[in-house]
């Protein structure tokens, strides 16, 4: 036992260790994950149609909106459409049961082997149709759950239709072809699906800031025309920013356990991303932990708990008791069978004291006979057998007392060491190998007891030449502890330096291990040899073995470990020490608190600001939108952010009002200004608007009168718009019935307000 | 193998339900035969476009005539604007820029001819005196404000780039992350922000 521990005073000078104060959090955001299901069934609807059909001829029409996020139809005489499906088919055959399956929409969605055999119709990224067939798909389902089955032949209904802007002409052509020739419909009227919902919120002139699902349009629109070829597109919008934030959550968690895909970085992005007014600034103090609470967004995916079996008191009680139980009936078995030894032992020794005793009295041969019938060869043998006896019943008896042995042995008598040689008999020269080889054997045991005892000595010295150092000069001893500390910091980091370039063929390190490895390994003469003599010495110094300890290094793990258990518990001493008796040193200075997670920014990156427990399997399954939340966003006002090499969405706008739209006779520029018109689904994150206020505001004169309004619903309005238009006189002038398709060729459109120009 | 379960049957039937290709379609037309080449993306009809044109402008229209040209237009692969019916009505007229058309692209091309003066559509003053727009000249330039630089890992202000991977990191426990992330890794964290190799 250690004498600090028994001394009273010196125990008491020992300060206790300060104890760091718990932090405790409040519970974080969660939300579930979101994605695209399957919803229900949707059965046809005649109804409509019906009513259609009631309406006098020309003034009903099949109203779809062709978007890439989705596809919206209805009826033109209704205010909202009827059926909203993404433009999504999946089709396969079911080999067991030799049918083909096809679904559109969200339909894909309900059955798994749908879900992987999912196309889409437009081109990834773009508002242009690539795929006819999905596209045929989907309108088929739209006119069937429209209740147009009871046509014959043909839909006998008007079509109005939503198309890119400046759509190509192949796609156009394709898709007259289809309505034309697949459904025979008698008319079509084509148009641009924000200059719709410019029109359904009453705008005459202003600039139409489209940013949807695929790409990002400025349309200036003068007394309700639309100026295409001033349009500009950037070709960023909703699935690209979706794109873009599931790669970033790839990147950001590369061993998530679950499935990442797009839709569910489109709720993300719906529900928890905004546009920051100040994007530099608040990107800047993002991951500050001041406030990470509030920016921090938890979002759960879907997990098992692991099952702990939680064991009750009493079973842990009654598991313990057992193996006590256990333990004790070996003990007891044990302990019976010493006993057994013991007492065969000593009935042994009593048998020979015995024959000892018989022999004391009796004549040469009567002794010969007796020491013949026990397998003694002379009397000597006899002595020493019972001599043994003695030793091992005196051994075992001590020993279930619970003496210690070693302790009570005396010292062993060695007077025969001193006799001389040939003054012994054979027995005795025997006897006296035996006493030396005793004599050394406890000489040895002597010695290693007395270092010991000079070793505790000198720790105990030690520790009173420390506190009394630090009683009569704390300040030198702190700075003692503090530059030992530092330098066990550095040797730490320098350690892992090591580790680093050894990692990397080329650094020095990684060289001057190989160097030594080629010369111990090189038998040939040495560059060594040819200054000096033949021979190189190696060894002759303990150091030079040292040499393959550093050529293991990197690979040796447990070796390299035991250092760092090493450094890492030296240090722990160290800051004990200080912690103990430096005001100034508090558990915020120790190397464990300084590389805590919570100094961490990449921690407040992945984890957010609580905690991380590795353990468990809701942490595990948890994304953290932190950064992401405007990063996303912003790259419609940044597009170099994620690689797109176009202009950002105020360049665009401001060049457009600076540059094109001044000098053109008869317009006043600043018309367009009092009108900016926001529409589309990518528009719909909050501060979009204040943010595009902010830019323009700072490449126009000073007292421009610029105002800025958003869609009343930024998704639907274009349906509605469409809607509204049918029947009006630009509709008239801008239908194409079958003959005038027919006869001018595919991809004939008129050119009227809302649409494209006939190039 | 085991009979299906409750739920399998239910959702047998709901697939049965949701299948639209066994529903016949009265709307469609029986003798609708769709191209089976029909299917295109942008690049695709870009190229068909131009070489349209080209192929148009080699045709050595003095010695043929109206009838080639119209000979291109009837055949029903006709995918460019300029084989639309505008094209002939300007007659010799277009015989001059079409000539230099042979070299340039789509987008010129229609810029240019639509600076012909035209009297269609009823378009007014304003549309009608500016180029008219097509699908690749509305596209957005490149920006010529300086591109800020944002660390590639954590999206914050990025003042330092690794020579190594040539990521942007914002300050050295990134630069460490960087540094101990596994091989390919940096190269996918470049491509979000569109500055990989592309091998070719």
């Amino acid at each position: 036992m250690a004498p600090s521990a028994i001394d009273p005073p010196v125990s008491a000078a020992v300060p206790a260790l300060p104890v760091p104060d718990e932090k405790t959090y409040p519970p974080a955001r969660i939300y579930p994950m979101k994605e695209m299901r399957f919803e229900k069934h949707t059965p046809p609807q005649p109804d409509g149609r019906e009513k259609a059909l009631a309406q006098s001829s020309g003034s009903a029409a099949i109203v779809i909106d062709n978007g890439s996020s989705a596809v919206r139809a209805g009826w033109s005489f209704e205010s909202q459409p009827r059926l909203s499906l993404p433009p999504i088919m999946a089709k396969y055959r079911d080999r067991k049961l030799g049918k083909t399956y096809s679904f559109a929409g969200a339909d894909c969605y309900a059955d798994t082997t749908a879900r992987g055999h999912i196309r889409n119709a437009f081109e990834a990224g773009t508002n242009i149709v690539s795929n006819w067939d999905v596209m045929e798909h989907v309108l088929d389902w739209t006119f069937l759950k429209l209740g147009m089955n009871s046509a014959e032949g043909s839909i006998d209904m008007p079509i109005v239709l939503t198309e890119a802007v400046v759509n190509l002409p192949y796609s156009r052509k394709s898709m007259n072809e289809i309505i034309f020739e697949c459904y025979g419909a008698p008319s079509l009227a084509t148009g641009i699906d924000s200059l719709f919902s410019y029109r359904y919120n009453k705008g005459q002139t202003g600039l139409v800031v489209s940013s949807s699902y695929s790409s990002t349009h400025v349309i200036p629109v003068y007394n309700s025309k639309a100026m295409l070829a001033q349009a500009i597109r950037l070709n960023w919008g909703g699935y690209q920013a979706a794109e873009y934030l599931l790669k970033l959550m790839r990147l950001k968690y590369p061993a998530f356990p679950g499935k990442l895909n797009a839709s569910q970085a489109e709720n993300m992005l719906r529900d928890h991303c905004y546009v920051s007014k100040a994007y530099d600034d608040e990107i800047r103090s993002y991951l500050d932990w001041s406030g990470l609470e509030d920016r921090d967004v938890v979002i759960q995916y879907p997990y098992t708990e692991e099952v702990i079996i939680q064991k009750s008191e009493e079973e842990l009680a009654r598991q313990a008791e057992r193996k006590k139980e256990s333990g004790r009936r070996l003990q007891e078995q044990a302990a019976k069978m010493r006993l057994e030894r013991l007492v065969r032992k000593e009935q042994d020794l009593e048998y020979y004291k015995n024959v000892q005793e018989k022999l004391a009295d009796a004549n040469k041969k009567e002794t010969k006979r007796l020491l013949d019938a026990e397998d003694m060869k002379d009397e000597a043998h006899l002595e020493r057998t019972i001599k043994e006896l003695e030793k091992s019943v005196k051994k075992a008896r001590t020993k279930d007392v619970g003496g210690d042995p070693e302790e009570e042995q005396d010292v062993p008598s060695f007077e025969l060491l001193d006799v001389p040689d040939d003054q012994l008999d054979d027995a005795g020269l025997k006897q006296k190998r035996q006493q030396r080889l005793m004599k050394a054997n406890h000489d040895a045991r002597a010695r290693a007891k007395a270092e010991k005892e000079a070793e505790k000595a000198r720790v105990e010295e030690e520790e009173r030449a420390d506190r009394e150092r630090r009683e009569n000069d704390l300040e030198g001893w702190l700075e003692e502890k503090r530059v030992a500390r530092n330098d066990t910091l550095q040797r730490i980091k320098d350690r892992d330096r090591l580790k680093a370039d050894l990692g990397n063929r080329k650094s020095l390190a990684s060289q001057i291990r190989m160097k030594s490895i080629a010369n111990l390994a090189s038998d040939g003469p040495r560059v060594k040899r040819r200054r000096g003599g033949d021979d190189d010495n190696f060894g002759a110094n303990d150091d030079d073995w040292g040499v393959y300890r550093q050529i293991a290094v990197g690979e040796n793990a447990s070796d390299d470990e035991e250092g760092e258990e090493d450094l890492l518990g030296n240090l722990k001493m160290l800051e004990e020490d200080l912690l103990r008796y430096d005001e100034s040193f508090t558990h915020e200075d120790t190397f464990e608190a300084q590389t805590n997670w919570s100094k961490s920014l990449l921690h407040a990156f992945l984890r957010g600001p609580r905690p991380f427990n590795v353990g468990a399997q809701s942490e595990i399954h948890q994304l953290h939108l932190n950064v992401e939340r405007i990063r996303v966003p912003e790259v419609v006002f940044q597009p170099s952010i994620a690689g797109v090499d176009q202009a950002g969405l105020v360049e665009i706008a401001s060049d457009i009002l600076n540059q094109r739209l001044v000098g053109i006779p008869n317009i006043n520029r600043d018309d367009f200004l009092r009108d900016v018109f926001l529409t589309g689904g990518n528009t719909l994150f909050e501060n979009f608007d204040d943010r595009l206020r902010q830019g323009l505001t700072a490449s126009l004169p000073a007292d421009s009168p610029l105002r800025i309004r958003r869609a009343s619903d930024p998704v639907l309005d274009a349906w509605k718009g469409a809607a509204e238009w049918v029947g009006s006189s630009g509709y008239k002038t801008a239908t194409v019935t079958r003959a005038e398709w027919q006869e001018k060729g595919g991809d004939y459109i008129k050119e009227h307000e809302l649409g494209n120009s006939y190039a | 193998m085991s009979a299906p379960t409750e739920a399998q049957i239910a959702h047998q039937e709901l697939i049965d339900q949701l299948d639209i290709h066994s529903i016949h379609k009265s709307f469609r037309s029986p003798h609708w035969r769709p191209n089976q080449r029909r299917n295109k993306n942008i690049k695709t009809i870009l190229g068909d476009a131009s070489r349209k044109e080209a192929s148009i402008v080699a045709t050595p229209q003095d010695d043929s005539g109206a009838a080639t040209p119209a000979a291109i237009e009837n055949d029903g692969l006709s995918t460019s604007g300029a084989s639309t019916p505008a094209a002939p009505a300007s007659g010799a007229a277009s015989l001059q820029p079409n000539l230099a058309q042979a070299s340039r692209s789509l987008s010129r091309l229609a810029l240019e001819k639509s600076l012909r003066p035209n009297g269609s559509g009823g378009a007014g003053g304003v549309a009608s005196s500016a180029p008219s727009a097509t699908y690749t000249n509305i596209e957005s330039a490149p920006s010529l404000a300086h591109s800020r630089r944002y660390c590639d890992v954590t999206g914050l202000p990025a003042p330092y780039l690794d020579p190594k991977s040539r990521l942007r990191y914002h300050n050295i426990e990134v630069f460490g992350y960087i540094r101990s992330l596994p091989q390919g890794a940096p190269e996918q964290y470049l491509e979000a922000r569109g500055a990989h190799t592309i091998l070719k």
